[in-house]
């Protein structure tokens, strides 16, 4: 938004926090890119490193992050607004915990078996479906069961792709 | 309600058999694990011998493509699941003899950390050319090579590919490991440059040059096996071409977790065999180029000297070889 | 042209036995039902049916596999235009207008535009293959590493069309999806790029993770903060197929839609990709009003959606001429020809003259058939959407998670897409758009791979990409990008410098 006179007299200040902050959040990933990268070489034009297109392309990304975050104390815009963790916490988590069942994990200590979609299926179902304000028990585990049995027979037996159902149970 | 109860008490008793001895084995669906994308020339042999398999073994064999990391990803998933005979992988020359000196922090040991079951085919290496490239054959190309080695531009499938492997070696054999190499995703892509003439030459797999060679749009320089291939009867073996020490193939071979049960294993070996000596399979398999492994090849022991043998040729050139 | 009837004549009669017709259904079905749902993708599919075809002679098994590779690319449309989920590159365009139409009530108008625009756009596709099909291989031979790259640069123009707002912040997205594209091996040398040195990542971010993430995901997490937004689209359902108003709007961009896609489509290396965004930019310029974009405007389904189709059909071109397969799906049919004994080469065509104009042939027939099966199932779909939302996300959740761990069989994906579901949800709090990321990380592995190709044969010499003599193509895409660079940004410009980055 272009500002008015009197707004233009104020001087340059904050007049669009999500500007600022997207400009200042794409600087940081160029600037991640670039430590990533560090050691990448550059190699020659005739023969481009590994590190040349990573180095230049983050460089840019934070010539331009400058240039937003620069621009927000210019422009109008808009504020940043609230954020939800309930959604990311259950939909996210679902989605998280069901690539940790599906086939199980290992990281170090921490052992998670391999307990295949009769199982990771109901929990991403349950576990995402708390994110709904208005959601109701017995209809999501309904909800649940049916889903999971529906997505066994149609990805498992009308398309066989090779997801395990239930290994410690059916074998496969 | 009855048929669910049904189902239930199916189920349990399908679990309670799959804790059962190996004698038994096997007693549900064997994973083959490909760790290429599906279509490409691995796939293809373990699907075709996968499905046969199948039949004697008396349980599904499932191909499960699980690409990545010049097909390490996949390999070492495979040899990291448990030893029960029901996880086998089908590998190639790449991943069993190339990976340990292409990939220094491989997750698994091709020579002493798996249980070799046999080679499935091999598969004929060509040189092939650009078709206008002045050299006439493998002795001009040679010389041409050695003479201008700033000149030409090779092709390869990518770091790690089969291309990149036997093309590396050839380089190395010639003493010109710096020519220039233009890397490409994939095959096609590498192919389809090498038709119009972008780049001067490859090495690849037979299966997938062959029908361009036949129809001219490139040409082929030799063939790196001890003889001729009846797909392409008028190329010769690089043997014949003044080349005699450029010997490669390109097998497949399949190999489980090291520790599997004998049983399992002699199970495998047996429905490995019998597949190969399938007419349908025989004529599917040579007419993608394939050499037939012998009765030696087909075993434990004799799949394991050929992934040594190719491993102790590639090793020290792939080692220094730029990247 | 005597000839061109006489080879159809040869395909229909192959094409047209009950057993082919009856395949071409089941695949048609099968791959429609594949694109619906969210991330499981033709190849996976195609693969997973490989053995079933073994039986079946190999015309049969070709126009079936083929029937699920065209159903897939227009069943991806209807997840877009839903549930916002692209399932492949190709509909990230029509999630754009596709989807907002189906939050303002039209999701029938937009589901029944994409499968007549798509029809149509097969048609012709399936013509040019038929007449032009061996001329038209010259162009895929004309594309080397320096014009694809060119191309490359003209794509990534188009996305800063696509952006509705700042475009300075579509910059910053391109950027983001270019540097995206890099992390991974190293194709030439094999290095490993901001991979944290964690394995999975040794092969890149999968297209399917990334726009399941920041589209599915994100979309997911944005409608469950406001409930009033989602609860629109149950509340009005309008008509369920375009009138003739929508059909009349829609006429030109069909037209220009399919030329673009089929030209890009013969392209090899996925040059298909680039059409539904050439065909969106091109709408987007030549509409009277372009502020309609991207808040439902029925030329920027309509468009792209023909292109789309009409790209899918054309990339058989290459494979089937040249032998050659253009992009993943095509690779997937030569290992299906190559199962049954048919390796295809240049010779295929005359070789077996049958296959070639019998799949030919099933190609119209199968475009006729998405309609059938696509036309009636809109109500279905549209009705899908009165399913509350609270049981609505959980399923596509469910959904995307066995889509994306079929994609590789690899489970740690899902936990990647909820990463950039996250990642998602924090660009749009911050007022970015994921679309011009999502292109910019598409184009941005096959732009180094060219740039670096290009570079090494030209021995470092930047003059390759601009030498009129030897490369007249690649100086040629390089001016238009050029040009498509300063339309887009002149009515940015010509405002008054207050406004220079809000459009």
């Amino acid at each position: 938004m272009s500002l008015n006179k009197i707004e233009r007299a104020q001087g340059l200040r904050i007049r669009s926090q999500q500007d600022l902050a997207a400009g200042l959040f794409i600087i940081a990933l160029g600037l991640l890119a670039i430590f990533l990268s560090w050691n990448l070489p550059m190699g020659s034009l005739r023969q481009i490193g590994a590190g040349m297109l990573p180095k230049s392309i983050a460089s840019i990304c934070i010539g331009l992050g400058l240039l937003l975050a620069l621009s927000s104390l210019r422009y109008n815009g808009d504020e940043l607004s609230g954020w939800s963790w309930r959604g990311v916490i259950f939909v996210l988590g679902g989605a998280v915990l069901f690539g940790l069942t599906i086939r199980g994990f290992e990281i170090g200590s921490l052992k998670v078996p391999q307990l295949g979609l009769l199982i990771s299926g109901p929990l991403v179902v349950l576990i995402s479906g708390l994110a709904a304000e208005d959601k109701k028990w017995k209809e999501l585990i309904i909800f649940a069961v049916v889903m999971t049995l529906f997505c066994a027979l149609l990805f498992k037996y009308a398309l066989s792709l090779p997801i395990p159902l239930a290994p410690w149970l059916l074998g496969i | 309600m009855k048929k669910l109860t049904l189902g239930l008490a199916a189920a349990f008793a399908l679990a309670f058999a799959g804790t059962a001895n190996a004698q038994n084995y096997p007693t549900k669906p064997i994973t083959m694990i490909v760790p290429f994308a599906a279509g490409g020339p691995t796939d293809i042999i373990a699907r075709i011998v996968g499905e046969n398999m199948s039949k004697t073994l008396g349980q599904q064999v499932v191909v499960e493509n699980v690409a990545g990391a010049g097909g390490t990803t996949g390999i070492a998933r495979a040899l990291t699941s448990p030893p029960d005979g029901y996880t086998i992988a089908m590998g190639h020359l790449g991943t069993f003899s190339a990976a340990p000196a292409t990939y220094p922090g491989l997750k698994y040991d091709p020579i002493n950390g798996m249980q070799t079951i046999g080679l499935a085919g091999g598969t004929p290496i060509l040189i092939v050319a650009r078709k206008n490239l002045e050299a006439k054959d493998l002795k001009e190309f040679v010389a041409y090579v050695k003479a201008n080695p700033d000149k030409l531009n090779e092709a390869h499938a990518g770091v790690g590919s089969v291309s990149w492997t036997t093309c590396t070696l050839l380089k190395g054999q010639l003493g010109v490991p710096k020519l220039n190499a233009v890397a490409y995703r994939g095959t096609g892509p590498a192919l389809n440059d090498l038709v119009s003439g972008q780049v001067d030459f490859m090495c690849d797999q037979i299966v997938s040059v062959a029908e361009q060679v036949k129809a001219d749009t490139i040409k082929a320089y030799a063939i790196a096996s001890p003889q001729r291939s009846p797909a392409l009867p008028n190329v010769p073996t690089t043997k014949e071409a003044g080349l005699p020490e450029f010997q490669i193939e390109a097998w497949n071979g399949i190999a489980a977790p090291k520790g599997t049960p004998k049983e399992a294993v002699d199970k495998l070996v047996d429905a490995l065999n019998k597949a190969l000596n399938d007419e349908g399979v025989k004529k599917r398999l040579l007419d993608l180029g394939t050499v037939m492994p012998t009765a030696e090849e087909r075993t434990p022991a004799g799949f394991a000297a050929v992934v040594k043998r190719d491993a102790d040729k590639l090793s020290p050139i792939l080692a220094a070889a730029p990247k | 042209m005597g000839e061109m009837i006489s080879h159809l004549t040869l395909g229909f009669g192959v094409a047209l036995t009950l057993q082919n017709i009856a395949l071409c259904f089941v695949g048609c079905l099968v791959g429609t039902l594949i694109g619906v749902l969210p991330g499981v993708g033709p190849i996976a599919t195609i693969a997973m049916l490989l053995p079933i075809t073994f039986g079946l002679d190999p015309v049969g098994a070709l126009i079936m596999l083929a029937g699920i590779y065209y159903g897939a690319q227009y069943g991806g449309s209807t997840t877009a235009i839903l549930v916002n989920i692209p399932g492949e590159a190709t509909s990230v365009v029509t999630t754009l207008d596709g989807h907002q139409m189906a939050k303002q009530g039209r999701a029938g108008v937009a589901l029944g535009t994409a499968a007549l625009g798509s029809f149509f756009a097969g048609c012709v596709a399936t013509l040019v293959i038929a007449a032009l099909g061996a001329p038209l291989t010259k162009l895929a031979l004309l594309f080397g590493p320096a014009e694809y790259f060119s191309l490359m640069v003209m794509g990534l123009c188009f996305a800063v069309v696509l952006a509705r707002g700042s475009i300075l912040k579509a910059f910053c997205m391109i950027m983001l999806g270019l540097l995206l594209s890099t992390v991974g091996t190293d194709l030439e040398t094999g290095q490993e790029r901001m991979t944290f040195g964690f394995p999975p990542l040794s092969d890149g971010i999968d297209f399917a993770v990334l726009a399941m993430g920041v589209f599915g995901f994100a979309e997911v997490l944005r409608n469950l903060e406001s409930p009033e937004t989602r609860d629109v689209v149950r509340t009005k359902i309008g008509r369920l197929l375009p009138n003739w108003e929508d059909i009349k709007q829609s006429i030109n961009p069909v037209l220009r839609g399919t030329t673009i896609g089929a030209i890009l489509g013969i392209l090899p290396g996925n040059g298909a990709v680039l059409g539904p965004f050439a065909s969106y930019t091109v709408e987007k310029k030549l509409a009277k009003d372009p502020s309609r974009f991207g808040r439902g405007a029925i030329e920027g389904v309509a468009g792209p959606e023909s292109a789309n189709n009409a790209g899918a059909q054309t990339a058989f071109i290459p494979l089937l001429t040249l032998g050659i397969p253009p992009n993943a799906v095509m690779a997937l049919m030569v290992g299906a020809m190559t199962i049954h004994g048919i390796i295809p080469g240049p010779q295929v065509m005359t070789k077996n003259p049958e296959l070639f104009w019998g799949m030919i042939a099933s190609m119209w027939i199968g475009n006729l058939m998405l309609l059938v099966i696509n036309l009636p199932l809109v109500g279905v779909w549209v009705k899908l959407l009165q399913v509350p939302y609270r049981l609505m996300f959980p399923a596509i959740l469910i959904f995307c998670c066995i889509g994306i761990y079929s994609v590789n069989n690899q489970p740690v994906d899902v936990a990647f897409t909820a990463l950039f579901g996250l990642f998602g949800y924090l660009l749009i709090k911050l007022g970015f758009e994921p679309a011009p990321m999502l292109l910019g990380f598409v184009l941005g592995k096959l732009m180094e791979e060219k740039l670096r190709q290009a570079l090494i044969i030209s021995r470092g010499s930047f003059y390759t990409f601009i030498d009129y003599q030897n490369r007249p193509i690649s100086l040629g895409l390089l001016i238009v990008s050029i040009i498509v660079l300063v339309i887009a940004l002149l009515p940015a410009m010509s405002k008054k410098r207050d406004e220079v980055f809000t459009e």
